[in-house]
């Protein structure tokens, strides 16, 4: 007689069972570990480039509140940030209990009712230390339906950055109107060599929205309604990217890191871009020196010089695991004594509050000193509102993608983008 | 007098009644083990499919009430959405392309790894090699090597006097969406078909070589013949599962420029992530529509090859 080889079939379905029991054992017991652990923690959501900033007043807060902070990462793009959050809320759950939200999620996470009230949060002794600039947007932007649901930290307006050291050296002067910047823009572009006179982000996650808006706020035109102060912004890109050749036409994929390289690499001689520059171009030590990076007022459309701002603010998920928590948080840190600590941490957080401009008083800061000198010239926009946001702004991306890659007319691009922003209603 | 210690007779026969016999109870006992997965089936594909057509005769967006019913407007909507024309348009371009290109180069690697050769495992092992690697890697990649600033080939094609910008020109871009997927998934369409080859009898060609016949007449008489319901098989299977593409045209140009590279999957994720839960699903059901002819129409192609053969 043979003896029997491997498992018998009895002896296998117990041992798959077993394994299976084991296997699902931790499923089925759910320890309250989470619960225990959100009792006593604060999770937030921020990006990392500013997790320096915020871990160094934490301390303080966590030893008044017996509280532990853990940081999450987040995203950069505002549109990224919305795809990211919203599957998580649409379920029901949050990971999260402090979120650093966009322009682009804020006001739609709201209307979703996504989003915690935090009136009772704020002290009024914080909302008198915000300037009458933030404080008129708060309608638009921070509040719905009467409540306030967003808390802002950035004050975000993009910066006309020039390479002082180059039109020093050839003798040229900062352009002050768009006239005067395509003719410098054609004494300074070296196509041969690779050297535009300037350049932006193009690519469709937005970029080219940020792009388009800043140009057609120069014009006094509403982007959304692509009216004729678009149209001329579009023209005016449309002449330096393919009639004078000033812009590189590669733009239309490139994303902020390769077009700050191109700037550090002397390849783009002004640009537009955000305060977080200043940081990226200082951190560049073998390359950086302040008449380099040099701000000056933007190039002037047909009413005056503009640039729009906006801005990323505190949030609280409806479904934060540790609401109060989160809400101690929040007060603590738009506090008038934290946030000069967090604006020197980091760029990103400078605005001008009261708090920040005394404590930077005497103090080097080229952000908050460009951004006194736009203020003074009567430079800072509203950043154009739509309900919905994000699909606006795709929507500019697609038609100002559609008129520069000459797959349709100006005209033609004009019309299909009202049509686009009546179907959004 | 015997007396009676089991149960009362009326009870056992009660009690046979209900009894159940060796194949009910084996019928039952295997419905009870799969009834956990049937369940988890039935949520996990069944309950999204419903919700999601339900959905496409919704106007539904989270952030701006009220979740309405509003018939087929939903899908007079996307019949007028030149995006959406567009994804289509590219999405079919973009599925039969990449197919037809990868069963054609698929079928010519195959027969070249199929010779024999020195170092032919090492060569079939190198093929793979493309296909192991994730799409978003692959696209990055790609993305950079088509870069109109610093990619390679935009720069050998400058040294032989042409100048173009694959990643900008909305036919070029076009083409180099195919190209990377061409690459990507011949290796695997070849080695599916080298398994046919590799059960072609030997003795078939050896035949037709005594008859006169040549290289490429084998190929066209006996090969193709031999593997036609494979080549049908592996791309029907590359058509449907292409058909869902969003990986690569996301991560390698964002479905510009314009729209021109924009797939319905994009489509779709570019709905979802604005709280268009409504549109999103009508444009999934068109999708699903698409999915399911193509499908419906490579059975059909099948089962001709089967029969002629």
């Amino acid at each position: 007689m043979s003896e029997k080889k491997g498992l018998s079939r009895r002896e296998f379905l117990k041992a798959s069972g077993a394994a299976a029991a084991v296997a699902a054992a931790p499923k089925l017991y759910v320890p309250p570990l989470i619960n225990r652990r959100r009792q006593n923690t604060v999770v937030m959501r921020q990006q990392p480039f500013a997790w320096d900033a915020i871990n160094a007043v934490l301390p303080e807060f966590e030893e008044a509140t017996g509280l532990t902070v853990l940081l999450e990462p987040g995203v950069s793009s505002g549109v990224d940030h919305l795809t990211e959050v919203t599957t998580a809320y649409a379920a029901g759950d949050s990971p999260w209990d402090v979120v650093s939200d966009s322009d682009e999620s804020g006001p739609v996470l709201a209307r979703a009712g996504w989003l915690m009230p935090l009136d009772d949060v704020i002290p009024q002794e914080t909302w008198d230390d915000f300037p009458p600039i933030m404080l008129d947007a708060l309608d638009l932007w921070h509040r719905y339906d009467g409540a306030t649901y967003r808390i802002p930290h950035e004050f975000a307006i993009a910066y006309f950055f020039y390479r002082k050291d180059i039109f020093d050296e050839r003798g040229l002067q900062v352009p002050t109107t768009w006239e005067e910047m395509l003719e410098v823009g054609l004494q300074l572009t070296d196509r041969d060599n690779g050297v535009y006179a300037t350049q932006d982000s193009l690519t469709r996650n937005g970029l080219m929205f940020v792009y388009c808006a800043y140009l057609a706020c120069q014009t006094n035109g509403q982007i959304f309604e692509f009216d004729d102060g678009t149209a001329m912004a579009l023209h005016l890109l449309y002449n330096m990217m393919h009639t004078l050749k000033i812009f590189p036409e590669t733009a239309l994929n490139d994303v902020y890191d390769q077009q700050n390289e191109n700037y550090m690499n002397d390849k783009v001689m002004f640009m537009r871009q955000w305060p977080y520059f200043q940081s990226v171009a200082e951190a560049n030590t073998a390359w950086y020196n302040p008449d380099k990076v040099a701000i000056a007022v933007p190039p002037a459309g047909r009413p005056g010089p503009g640039s729009w701002w906006g801005g990323w603010g505190w949030t609280i998920p409806t479904f934060a695991p540790n609401p109060d928590g989160a809400k101690e948080l929040i007060k603590f840190i738009t506090s008038p004594e934290i946030v000069p600590r967090l604006a020197e941490g980091q760029s990103w957080f400078n605005m001008p509050r009261t708090s920040i401009l005394n404590y930077f008083e005497g103090k080097p800061n080229p952000v908050l000193e460009a951004m006194g000198m736009y203020a003074a010239a009567g430079v800072p926009r509203p950043r154009p509102f739509h309900a919905r946001g994000a699909e606006a702004q795709t929507v500019v991306d697609d038609i100002a993608s559609l008129y520069l890659t000459k797959q349709e007319t100006l005209l033609n691009a004009l019309k299909l983008g009202k049509e686009r922003m009546a179907d959004l209603g | 007098m015997a007396i009676n210690i089991g149960p009362p007779q009326a009870e056992v026969r009660r009690a046979q009644g209900f009894a159940l016999s060796f194949n009910q109870r084996r019928y039952l006992a295997a419905a009870l083990l799969l009834l956990p997965v049937i369940l988890l089936r039935l949520f996990t594909s069944f309950y999204p499919f419903a919700q999601t057509i339900l959905l496409a005769f919704q106007e539904y967006n989270p952030a701006f009430p009220p979740r309405e019913y509003v018939g087929l407007q939903n899908f007079y909507k996307l019949s007028t959405d030149m995006v959406v024309t567009s994804s289509v348009e590219f999405t079919l371009i973009f599925v039969f392309g990449s197919t037809l290109f990868q069963v054609v180069l698929g079928i010519l690697v195959a027969s070249l790894l199929n010779a024999k050769f020195r170092l032919r495992n090492l060569a079939r092992t190198i093929n793979l090699i493309p296909w192991a690697i994730p799409m978003v890697v692959a696209a990055v990649g790609w993305r950079w090597l088509f870069d109109g600033n610093y990619g390679m080939i935009p720069d050998l094609l400058s040294r032989i006097g042409i100048e173009y910008d694959w990643l900008i020109d909305p036919t070029g871009a076009r083409i180099a969406v195919l190209i990377v997927s061409i690459w990507k998934s011949t290796p695997f369409v070849a080695v599916t078909l080298l398994a046919g080859l590799q059960g072609v009898p030997e003795e078939l060609y050896e035949a037709a070589k005594v008859d006169g016949a040549n290289a490429l007449q084998s190929f066209w008489r006996i090969t193709i013949p031999l593997i036609m319901p494979l080549m049908v098989t592996i791309g029907m299977y590359m058509l449907v599962w292409q058909l869902a593409v969003f990986d690569l045209p996301f991560t390698m140009t964002a479905g510009g420029p314009g729209f021109a590279t924009s797939v319905l999957a994009y489509k779709i994720y570019q709905e979802i992530t604005t709280l268009n839960y409504g549109y999103a699903s009508a444009i999934s059901v068109v999708m699903f529509g698409i999915v399911g002819a193509i499908g419906a129409l490579g059975l059909i192609v099948f089962r001709r090859v089967q029969l002629s053969l």
